[in-house]
């Protein structure tokens, strides 16, 4: 964007990215760079003003007043940004519930406690019957009205429910994933086994999702969760051990299971759109007002 | 139900258990603003999230500016023309007035930054707030943050805007203030406003409903209400055990609605004795103002 016109302070903005910027035809990223220096070089704004009609200038003058009001991106939204995000799914996923802070610092916790326990007990069982829970709780409660304190304007929003939840939904699994990924690597001695929560995470996290558009955002977690503990308290009574749940067909059954319930997720998209998904305590919420 | 109606609604039902929340609810909305009446309990926030499309109905339909909602895109339409104010809105507490309106931009589809950023700092400045733009939610008081929710309302210039009890816990100056705000934007485009404060509709309304038990009471003028009232009002040096409602005024007398005992002097009636009576038959505990 830069020329080679310069005044001994800096370089200035390219005088066709400036006749851009006069028609409003300027685009992102080139535009908030241009939008940036122009708050601080007279010698560009004189410039904007020789290339431009007075009624673009106008606009343009308004778009940059519009500018210095938005807020500076943070540093996980700018991070995002340079990645390649729109701002617009950058804003959608800092206002995600779980992807404060304090619920991730609360799953590095939990996953510290359950590194520190197989080192304990010379057994990756509990590890690896823990990791595939977490990403499918973060995922249920990045949806509904439990730690969304703007569900409700998101539900009666234009902007498609599924892909908001779809939005929300990669994110936590990218934080999710990769937390339990930091996790793994504090466990070499066990070589690719400590990686086998992972299609479980991938099944369990399809078949919540799935579920829920017709259990709603508590009921349906909740009932995968139960089952996959079931099905680790079985596998413990009925075979050798836990770690059968982890074997190679094992693994099998659990990706069959992850694709079977995106489809079914997939054709079920227009229920996270119609309305709210039932909850069992959406009726007491909903009793609590006029 | 009007031809010019924005908003028509016919047998709206919906039941929480054996709790009707809304009992065949029938309305037609015009331009302006219409005050929604009634009790704890009457069906007010119950009308406004199914107008709002936050709750489907049990029974009936409904239409927004000539936009089906029972359809998927139909509700996308509606979406897309209402503005809505819920009773307890949230927020992100941390973000900005600024960022938390333009979340409210992008969940309305504006994905243009510069368009939407210029939207956002027209609804900032029509709701007076382009000073505190930039200051966190969680530190701006609560008259500020509900003018922040009705920002986030005029998002879109929607042409229908549902405001559930804007004013409760606002103090009287700021009351006012919010007054002269939806008194603006119902100047242009069709406004329900719910409120429990009759001088809310008293200043505002051009229209007034009140709603007891899911269903609608009475549907017409702020005059009419009130009128319902006439000759129903005296004041006496007790109160009267026929009254339906009586209270002592600061002058000592009481203020006696209902029907009058002969001879009795009579009072020019307000909307609220208007409202006292149209509720007459509720229990007492549920029409008490």
């Amino acid at each position: 964007m830069r020329d080679d016109r310069h005044d001994g302070t800096g370089w200035h903005a390219d005088i066709d990215d400036l006749r851009a910027y006069a028609r409003g035809e300027l685009r992102a990223p080139r535009l908030w760079s241009v939008d940036t220096h122009l708050v601080t070089c007279a010698i560009c704004r004189g410039t904007l003003a020789e290339v431009s009609d007075p009624q673009t200038l106008d606009a343009g003058w308004e778009r940059l007043d519009a500018e210095l009001d938005a807020p500076r991106p943070g540093f996980v939204e700018g991070l995002l940004l340079r990645i390649g995000v729109a701002d617009h799914t950058a804003r959608l996923l800092l206002a995600t519930p779980v992807l404060r802070a304090s619920w991730l610092g609360a799953v590095l916790l939990v996953l510290a406690m359950t590194v520190a326990s197989v080192y304990t007990s010379d057994s990756p069982v509990l590890f690896l019957a823990l990791a595939p829970l977490l990403p499918l709780t973060g995922v249920a409660l990045s949806y509904g009205p439990a730690l969304d304190p703007t569900h409700e304007l998101a539900v009666v929003a234009p902007l498609h429910g599924f892909r908001l939840l779809m939005t929300r939904t990669i994110a936590v699994l990218v934080a999710s994933l990769g937390l339990n990924g930091l996790a793994t690597l504090a466990l070499p001695g066990y070589g690719l086994r400590a990686l086998a929560w992972l299609v479980p995470a991938l099944a369990l996290t399809a078949t919540g999702l799935a579920l829920t558009a017709r259990l709603g955002p508590v009921l349906a977690p909740a009932l995968v969760s139960g089952g996959w503990v079931a099905l680790l308290m079985v596998t413990e009574a009925t075979t050798h051990g836990m770690l059968a749940a982890f074997t190679g067909p094992a693994q099998g059954v659990a990706a069959a299971v992850a694709v079977i319930a995106a489809c079914v997720l997939h054709r079920m998209r227009d229920r996270f759109d119609a309305s709210p998904v039932p909850s069992p305590f959406t009726h007491f919420a909903r009793r609590s007002t006029s | 139900m009007t031809s010019a109606a924005t908003v028509s609604a016919a047998g709206l039902t919906l039941r929480y258990g054996r709790t009707a929340a809304l009992d065949d609810v029938t309305l037609g909305l015009g331009e302006g603003v219409t005050g929604l009446l009634g009790p704890n309990g009457a069906g007010k926030t119950s009308l406004l999230r199914v107008l709002a499309t936050a709750v489907p109905a049990d029974r009936g339909a409904f239409t927004v500016l000539g936009h089906d909602p029972a359809t998927a895109a139909g509700r996308r339409e509606a979406r897309r023309r209402l503005g809505y104010l819920p009773q307890n809105p949230g927020f992100h507490p941390e973000f900005t007035a600024f960022a938390f309106v333009d979340y409210v931009a992008i969940l309305k589809e504006l994905t243009d930054r510069g368009a939407r950023h210029r939207e956002v700092r027209r609804v900032l400045e029509a709701v007076d707030l382009t000073d505190v733009r930039g200051k966190r939610i969680k530190r701006l008081s609560g008259g500020m943050r509900q003018r922040v929710a009705l920002a986030a309302a005029l998002v879109g210039d929607p042409g229908v805007l549902l405001l559930d009890e804007p004013t409760v816990g606002l103090d009287p100056e700021q009351r006012m203030r919010f007054r002269e705000l939806i008194a603006d934007a119902g100047a242009s485009r069709t406004v329900l406003l719910s409120t429990h404060q009759t001088e809310d509709v008293a200043m505002l309304c051009h229209r007034v409903i009140v709603m007891a038990r899911g269903r609608v009471r009475f549907a017409g003028t702020p005059a009419e209400l009130t009128a319902r009232a006439a000759g129903r009002v005296w004041i006496g040096t007790q109160r009267d055990p026929g009254a339906r409602a009586g209270w002592r005024t600061g002058l000592g007398t009481f203020r006696n609605v209902g029907d009058p005992p002969k001879g009795a002097d009579l009072l020019e009636p307000t909307l609220e004795d208007g409202y006292l009576l149209v509720l007459d038959g509720e229990p007492a505990e549920v029409a008490s103002v």
